[in-house]
């Protein structure tokens, strides 16, 4: 007990000076590396309530990294992933630090994150609850895991020790890639993609946000390193197949490797976009018209859009970069308070659940389609009844946050509805905000609603969906503005 | 060698398409005309888009029509849209006021060329906020409370009763020219992006609303309404497959120099400067505003950003941000872009015969139902106004030297302004009670695949995305303010509170909006 007040008090310090003491702007140390995390087929891949079995690899699965480093007193450090995956396991993100702390002992393990781009088409990693996976002839989720773990860490320890000197700069663009997923009817409520080609369509619930934040790395020879994309959209164009498929960002990559040297190394992230789609909601036979004129599939046409708003920016930055500047790293575990679970919420549920049991105790094959959607509502059981012991509930989350000379970086662990990350945006006193969702999840993650989806209801808002509601959606904004402004109030020397 | 190559391959070229052309069906061809014609003012006049006064103290550049003629099939009972598109804020139509520019239009042009019906004639504004005021003939001191003599310090200006007849006049022979200048030619359609109109509406954490709010705040909770980044494009050839003129609709008002002083068509010029440059001096630009009654093109969030990237793109030498030259380059750049980028696969595909109809309709709006409170609030705001009005005008009588100070009418007009404003809301009390509808124009154009769809107000953007979401053309283009404007709020934005949603901005509330969807969509389904 004394060892651990000891801890807190030291913690504390630690991050009272490391919030209050000014720094100076240091060389930037640059590292890249892009993996290969493609599984071995067929395997189960993740996204729908249903059991699908991949049998073909229509694209590579890729796992890009991306070290930043800054020496000296004041020097920080940044290991970024960008996973194609669904989610990242918080579990998973543990064994990766332990595996690069293994391999690399004097790294600090907690400097480095690993973000999913969403792809629905992308393997199981949750290691246990998602589906009832065949034992045999498909690659299991442990071994899969291992791969991963093995192959990311790898690559971490590969960039980390190839960094060198390098520049950086960062650009802003547009494309409309993402749409808001939420449609708002005349009595009130809300469907999730659901139709609009009603008298009863009155409009979409929440915002959309069409930036493009971009951010480019050379090494100290001028050479073109890796380039950051962030875009609010999820990469699920694809998300009802049976197949192994990055989604958009692998026309994205190709379109940038082959235009800027298939060397580059290319980042994806999903900013907040909890209720956005990279589907067309309404005029669709307009844009798919518009699409085969340009003999273009619908990966590729987002792509097309995205590339353009990075080639827009790179004009227009590249000729700004910069190699000493101020950049921090601040890590913390941020306490969210619990969406409250009702009673009502736990009946139904806990009906469910032992509905679901006795159909697939009558007909196993009815788990394929059940199991996932059973333990879904399984854990707002649990929830309901850890609730009963302690009312107020916690979610512990990582939150990660980086000042990048004028940037900000931050993360959150949520499927995070879009309007959070647009407060985040305007409050910040970043020149660009990068928000990044997905960067580690209970499970196989969870949508952070706003109070007006959990009003309207539909999937993404309902209580099995959220562990976390908008309370506590409005302290992670809140957090991280303050954070954000902490960094920001220093002083650079 | 070369040049001799080109001219057989260009006459070939011509032929075939010719004579593609000549066998088709002769009731379906197309012809198109296009023209433009200047409409600045050659005197100082008033501006209009803000609640005060602004008399013109020169010109940034110059405000126009573009005048699109279309003609489908031979002889007297040929299809007819003459399409035209203002540097104007607004459309005067009789609706709110005396000023009924599109009627003097139209009186021209049809006593030009009787051929051409009234309803065939389609007037729309670009909402620029930079332009003539021609929203009123009365006497300046009825609109402002203040006379043009004395605004203008005895210096020569033009009232807007003298300017309209001038701006029919010059529009009417533009219409004229258009149309002695038609030839057969072709359509193609197309859909782009980009983000140009952003939602000025802020929903704060207490539930209500406001418009260009500070997002910076603890308080912001999300942007009220949606956008709309789609743009709509239908470009017109020639037989020869030379591109003549291109209609640009875009969910944006063009009100980046909302706060001029100078003659501006906005957005627009850039807009139409970057299209020529890359596709031709000779080609045309009709420029449409989808509904885009809560947006704008200021950036509500991460405006620091933009106006760097506005910087480092190279538009920063007349000033970076919100209302500069270097914003409206970069709008033009996007929806010049989008243009250019289309134009090839547009050129693959044109259609020669494209169906084509046009009706107009005189659609009942139920008026908004104003309840006693809101007469209450609103006269007791003009009550405010009126006594600000007074003292300021006897400030004025007292030291009539003032008016010689640049601009010293404007508090004084802002006061008469308001004052009006909180006065029609008893008058629209009253009017709702024995009027409860009121009869809009709504035209609907059916070109090929698409439909173009008008309405006369600043039309919030729901009401457009639930047309074009059970619309059954494969584009649907919402052209608003084919009229004198008034906003057409949203249900939620009334609940929000902020200005385009309170009583004293609007003639109808969200039952009209919802009548006109429903009308809007009958009309376009009978074409289907």
């Amino acid at each position: 007990m004394v060892e651990k007040i000891f801890n807190k008090i030291a913690t504390v310090t630690c991050l009272t000076f490391f919030l209050v003491a000014p720094v100076v702007a240091s060389q930037l140390y640059i590292g890249a590396k892009t993996v290969d995390i493609t599984p071995q087929l067929p395997v189960a891949v993740t996204g729908q309530f249903h059991l699908r079995i991949a049998e073909v690899a229509e694209t590579p699965l890729i796992a890009s990294v991306m070290v930043l480093e800054t020496r000296g007193f004041d020097g920080d450090l940044a290991v970024m992933v960008s996973c194609d995956a669904l989610y990242i396991p918080k579990d998973l993100v543990a064994l990766v630090r332990q595996r690069v702390k293994k391999q690399l002992p004097g790294i600090d393990e907690n400097k480095i994150f690993l973000n999913a781009t969403h792809t629905h088409t992308a393997p199981v990693l949750a290691l246990e609850g998602e589906y009832l996976i065949p034992k045999t002839g498909v690659t299991q989720v442990k071994d899969y895991r291992h791969f991963f773990v093995e192959k990311v860490s790898a690559a971490i320890v590969e960039a980390w020790k190839e960094r060198a000197p390098g520049s950086v700069a960062w650009g802003m663009g547009y494309a409309v890639a993402g749409y808001n997923r939420r449609i708002v009817y005349a009595d009130g409520t809300s469907g999730m993609s659901s139709k609009t080609n009603l008298p009863e369509f009155r409009s979409f619930e929440g915002s959309e946000d069409h930036n493009v934040n971009t951010l480019f790395f050379w090494d100290d020879k001028g050479k073109l390193v890796s380039i950051v994309v962030g875009v609010a959209s999820p990469s699920q164009e694809v998300e009802g197949r049976h197949a192994v498929n990055a989604d958009y960002w692998h026309p994205v990559r190709e379109g940038i490797t082959e235009k800027y040297g298939k060397e580059v190394n290319v980042l994806g992230w999903a900013a907040a976009a909890g209720d956005i789609t990279p589907h067309m909601r309404y005029r669709k036979e307009a844009d798919d018209r518009m699409r085969n004129l340009r003999n273009l599939s619908r990966t590729e046409e987002l792509a097309r859009r995205i590339i353009l708003a990075v080639d827009e920016s790179y004009d227009a930055v590249a000729s700004e970069r910069h190699s000493d500047l101020d950049f921090r790293h601040h890590v913390e575990e941020l306490s969210l308070p619990e969406r409250w679970v009702t009673e009502k919420n736990y009946l139904e549920a806990k009906a469910f659940v032992q509905n679901a049991k006795e159909q697939i105790a009558e007909d196993p094959k009815a788990a394929d389609a059940l199991y996932r959607m059973m333990n879904w509502q399984e854990r707002t059981v649990k929830r309901y009844e850890k609730q009963l012991e302690n009312p107020k509930q916690l979610y512990p989350m990582d939150l990660h946050v980086i000042k990048l000379g004028d940037i900000a970086i931050c993360t959150n662990e949520f499927e995070l509805f879009s309007d959070f990350g647009i407060r985040m945006i305007a409050r910040s006193k970043a020149l660009q905000t990068f928000v990044i969702q997905l960067t580690g999840s209970s499970d196989w993650g969870s949508y952070l609603p706003t109070q007006r989806a959990v009003n309207g209801g539909a999937y993404s808002a309902i209580i099995h969906s959220n562990i976390v509601g908008p309370e506590g959606g409005q302290v992670l904004v809140d957090r991280t503005v303050e954070v954000i402004d902490q960094l920001w109030n220093k002083e650079v020397k | 060698m070369i040049c001799l190559k080109q001219c057989f391959s260009l006459l070939f070229l011509s032929i075939f398409s010719f004579q593609n052309y000549a066998q088709s069906d002769k009731d379906k061809n197309l012809k198109v005309g296009w023209s433009t014609v200047d409409i600045t003012p050659d005197k100082p006049v008033l501006v209009a888009g803000q609640f005060h006064a602004r008399l013109s103290e020169g010109v940034m550049d110059p405000v126009t029509a573009t005048i699109l003629a279309l003609e489908s099939g031979e002889g007297t009972n040929s299809e007819k849209t003459i399409w035209i598109s203002c540097d104007l804020v607004g459309i005067s139509d009789g609706m709110r006021a005396t000023a009924n520019l599109r009627d003097e239009i139209r009186t021209r042009v049809v006593k030009a060329i009787p051929s051409i019906l009234p309803e065939q004639i389609i007037v729309n504004a670009t909402h620029t906020h930079a332009a003539p005021y021609v929203a009123s003939i009365a006497a300046v001191e009825g609109i402002y409370g203040v006379s043009l003599d004395q605004m203008a310090n005895g210096k020569p200006a033009m009232s807007p009763a003298t300017y309209i007849p001038i701006a029919a006049d010059r529009i009417a022979q533009g219409v004229v020219k258009a149309w002695k200048k038609r030839n057969p030619g072709g359509i193609s359609l197309g859909l782009g992006h980009a983000v140009v109109g952003l939602n000025r509406l802020q929903a704060l954490k207490h539930g209500k609303s406001r418009m260009y709010g500070n997002t910076n705040s603890p308080e912001f909770s999300h942007i009220e309404g949606h956008e709309d980044h789609s743009l709509n494009l239908m470009y017109f050839w020639d037989l020869n497959k030379q591109l003549t003129g291109v209609i640009i609709n875009v969910a944006a008002p063009s009100q980046v120099s909302e706060h001029s002083y100078k003659l501006s068509a906005d957005f627009w010029h850039d807009t139409k400067l970057a299209v020529k440059k890359s596709l031709g001096d000779s080609v045309y630009v009709l420029a449409q505003a989808s509904a885009a009654g809560d947006q704008s093109p200021h950036v509500m969030v991460g405006s620091k950003a933009e106006e760097r990237m506005q910087q480092l793109l190279g538009f920063g030498e007349e000033g970076t941000g919100r209302g500069s030259l270097a914003q409206r380059k970069q709008i033009a750049k996007r929806l010049a872009d989008e243009v250019i980028d289309l134009f090839p696969v547009m050129k693959a595909n044109i259609e020669w015969q494209p169906e084509f109809k046009h009706e107009k309709k005189l659609v009942p709006l139920s008026r908004r139902l104003l309840s006693p409170e809101d007469v209450a609030e609103a006269t007791e705001e003009a009550e405010i106004w009126q006594a600000e009005y007074d003292k300021l005008k006897a400030e004025v009588h007292d030291n009539p030297d003032i008016i010689k100070t640049p601009r010293w009418y404007k508090n004084i007009t802002i006061s008469y302004s308001k004052l009006r404003r909180g006065l029609v809301v008893s008058e629209r009390y009253e009017l709702e009670k024995t009027q409860p509808k009121m009869p809009i124009e709504v035209h609907v154009v059916r070109i090929g695949d698409a439909v173009f769809a008008t309405n006369p107000f600043e039309l919030y953007l729901d009401y457009g995305m639930q047309m074009k979401a059970q619309s059954p053309a494969i584009q649907t283009f919402i052209v608003q303010l084919t009229g004198s404007g008034s906003y057409l709020p949203t249900q939620r934005s009334i609940e929000g509170g902020a200005y385009g949603a309170v009583p004293a901005s609007t003639l109808m509330g969200p039952e009209g909006g919802a009548e006109l969807v429903e009308e809007t969509l009958t009309l376009i389904n009978k074409m289907w």
